[in-house]
């Protein structure tokens, strides 16, 4: 019993919960990746530097122009949401019908260029937004509210898409297009507008995802490794392009590295979260929610 | 015609000799050490603290550029070694290589060091490490062009535990069997060669180690990491880590309610204070850290009475790099004092008694060096385990101290010969992570 009582603590329901505000994170980053991914069918691998990106602007709007927080996290969003418009007119574009190894090439070269120019651009010191937010106690347990308002961001953004998609013109005509694109403009809708809308908004998304990030984490030009390949295995371990299976994937991943690293040594915990995903591949290759055909 | 064919050959000879003699000045002109200094400019661990040693080092070795050693002009060529390993690696092999550098100096992340030191001693080359820690560079190695006058991790935990065995009654009111220890750190060969200090340090001074674990630098989370520390309950956490990996586990701690009586960082991460205090604000205030002394906090009345002058002087060129900085890190001063030793000791000798910069001359006039106690900008002396020994080509008289920050200043605490105040111990009530 006492064995019992050591393992099942108040530890475990913290670990369990913090699990869950770390899959909110995770959730929020892989919500874009996945609309790109879904709709013009190219995987963003620089997407996590476009969070970056969005982290600086946070950090020098806050920081060195004294802009407050509330007035800097839209026009963060709508700078990323731009970014993310110009990634796809200027690399995405002339790319479309190239082989999707060379669309991997290009967005990964796009990585490097913004990890340098970040590097020429802000230098190499890691910076603070210096934000810090009040902590939610309950007897032992404490959580942090940046964590809390990302699970929020993730969780609205999630169905705010959701309805997007499927109550608007544009969400229709961006479905359609993920499902068939040669046929939509057979049918007179202009996929250029489409997707040029489908990238600006994966790029808001970003955007968003910085604006919460920015309030946990240091912002420095590599950033984007410590999320862009955790961001990409929660999206193919939900379907690439699912967004319920994404938002799935997200906190399942997090539990296991959460658990498993309460369990055992916190490295464990990511072995076990990349081993799930190897076994998942094997299992269910398009991901955790694919139809079984 | 006799005449005319001996002002020829008078002529010819005269030509001749101011040849001979033109290429002998050239010659003597052209006397110079090539050194390939390495050190990470980009990526995490360039503001982890390498770019202030690179710093430190570059301000010595302009320094001498500009006044030549012994004759010899000072050509320093520097590369990036990106906080890759591998990079660091051909970095390396291609300054030697190509560059054709007479040696390898610098060298910031203990990850870095133990490959390249085995692939320059392969090369039969000459390598001066002014930075990184780990004992697994020379552990039972047996190097013969490989040289590292800074402390070894090892030293590094020894160290801070011994620092907490002295105090444990006074400041804990505990016995040491009674304190509860956790050891936590970074997984590289700097982190996990770190704890192995703080672990036999632990084990000498009967500390309850409650618990000791890894975590990789690069982490995106540390909150099950912070509630294993919650459940373990320990009075002193012993840290090491870089940055950022320190500040989100710091952010994390405080915003999971995690309370201890001391936090001992050591180096790396921990010694560069403005980023710990743009991190955490006030919260930095008290966190101690291990390093070798800081050249600006070092003893001058103990020192070679050269030095002082020379402190100034990195002081000052570094305030002109960097302006406005509240407490110059400790960073600086060991690129600085480390590069300092090797062109003001090593390299003369190695041109006088050796005659010349290959890698036997380096070799022979480092294992030469007999530097004692206060011949240092960082206050130890320097001497060399010899060739047959287990850690040949580490400096057997460094060490490092335990420092405390306290109010945008930083302070010896330990050991007793070189504090500068008293440490205040266990954190005070009503601060952030108190356990009081």
């Amino acid at each position: 019993m006492q064995a019992f009582l050591d393992i099942f603590d108040i530890y475990l329901l913290e670990a369990v919960i913090n699990g869950i505000l770390l899959g909110g994170v995770l959730a929020l980053l892989a919500l874009g990746l996945n609309l790109i991914f879904g709709v013009i069918d190219v995987t963003w691998i620089c997407y996590a530097e476009l969070v970056m990106i969005g982290m600086y602007a946070m950090y020098f709007m806050v920081q060195h122009y004294g802009i407050s927080y509330f007035v800097a996290a839209p026009l963060t969003i709508l700078l990323v949401a731009v970014l993310g418009a110009a990634l796809h007119y200027l690399v995405i574009a002339p790319l479309l019908t190239a082989p999707p190894i060379n669309q991997l090439l290009a967005t990964g070269g796009v990585l490097f260029v913004l990890q340098s120019f970040a590097t020429v651009a802000f230098g190499i010191d890691f910076r603070n937004l210096g934000i810090r937010l009040p902590v939610l106690a309950f007897g032992e347990m404490h959580f942090s509210y940046a964590r809390l308002l990302s699970f929020l961001a993730a969780l609205v953004g999630m169905v705010v898409v959701y309805l997007f998609m499927t109550r608007t013109f544009t969400g229709t005509a961006i479905r359609a297009i993920s499902q068939d694109r040669q046929i939509m403009a057979l049918m007179g809708v202009d996929t250029k507008r489409i997707y040029l809308i489908t990238s600006a908004l994966g790029g808001a998304l970003a955007g968003l995802a910085a604006c919460l990030l920015v309030l946990q984490y240091d912002v420095h030009p590599f950033v984007g490794l410590s999320f862009g390949p955790i961001t990409f295995l929660i999206c193919v371990l939900g379907g690439l392009g699912n967004f319920i299976g994404g938002f799935i994937a997200a906190f399942v991943f997090a539990e296991i590295i959460s658990l498993g690293g309460l369990f055992s040594d916190l490295e464990w915990g990511y072995v076990l979260a990349f081993a799930f995903f190897i076994v998942m591949m094997f299992i269910r290759p398009a991901g955790l929610l694919a139809r079984r055909r | 015609m006799r005449v005319r064919m001996a002002a020829r050959l008078v002529r010819g000879l005269l030509v001749a000799i101011s040849a001979t003699g033109l290429a002998v000045s050239a010659q003597a002109q052209e006397k110079k050490i090539k050194i390939g200094v390495v050190f990470d400019l980009t990526g995490p661990l360039a503001g982890g603290g390498s770019e202030l040693g690179y710093i430190g080092a570059k301000i010595i070795l302009d320094h001498f550029a500009r006044t030549g050693v012994e004759g010899y002009k000072i050509e320093a060529v520097y590369a990036d070694a990106q906080s890759k390993p591998d990079i660091a690696i051909n970095e390396s092999v291609r300054l030697l290589e190509q560059e054709k550098v007479d040696m390898v100096l610098g060298f910031f992340s203990s990850a870095q060091c133990v490959p390249v030191a085995a692939r320059v001693e392969q090369l039969k080359k000459f390598m001066w490490m002014t930075t990184c820690i780990s004992s697994a560079v020379f552990n039972e190695k047996g190097y013969k062009y490989v040289f590292r006058p800074q402390a070894s991790g090892d030293q590094f935990g020894m160290m801070t535990m011994d620092f907490i065995a002295q105090n444990a009654k006074a400041k804990f009111d505990k016995e040491p069997k009674d304190l509860r220890v956790a050891i936590i750190h970074e997984d590289g060969a700097y982190g996990v060669d770190v704890s192995k200090g703080n672990e036999a340090g632990a084990k000498k001074a009967g500390f309850n180690v409650v618990m000791k674990e890894g975590y990789s630098a690069t982490a995106p989370d540390l909150s099950a990491l912070v509630t294993k520390l919650k459940r373990a309950k320990p009075d002193v956490i012993f840290h090491t880590g870089y940055n950022p990996d320190i500040t989100l586990l710091l952010r994390q701690a405080r915003e999971q309610g995690l309370k201890f009586g001391a936090l001992m960082g050591h180096g790396a991460g921990y010694g560069v204070y403005e980023k710990l205090k743009e991190g955490m604000g006030a919260d930095a205030t008290y966190i101690f850290n291990t390093d070798p002394i800081s050249i600006w906090l070092a003893n001058q009345k103990t020192m070679d009475p050269k030095l002082p002058a020379v402190i100034k002087m990195v002081g000052e060129e570094f305030d002109k790099i960097r302006p406005g900085v509240a407490i110059r890190s400790a960073h600086v001063g060991i690129g600085a004092s480390n590069t300092y030793v090797f062109m003001n000791d090593v390299l003369p000798r190695a041109i006088k008694k050796y005659g010349g910069v290959d890698p036997d001359a380096l070799r022979k006039a480092a294992l030469d060096t007999d530097i004692p106690e206060g011949g240092t900008m960082l206050g130890f002396g320097v001497k060399f385990y010899g060739e047959g020994t287990p850690m040949a080509g580490q400096n057997e008289r460094s060490f490092p101290v335990v420092i405390q920050y306290i109010d945008d200043k930083s302070s010896v605490v330990w050991p007793k010969s070189q504090a500068q105040r008293e440490a205040v111990l266990p954190l005070p009530k009503g601060t952030t992570y108190s356990n009081q």
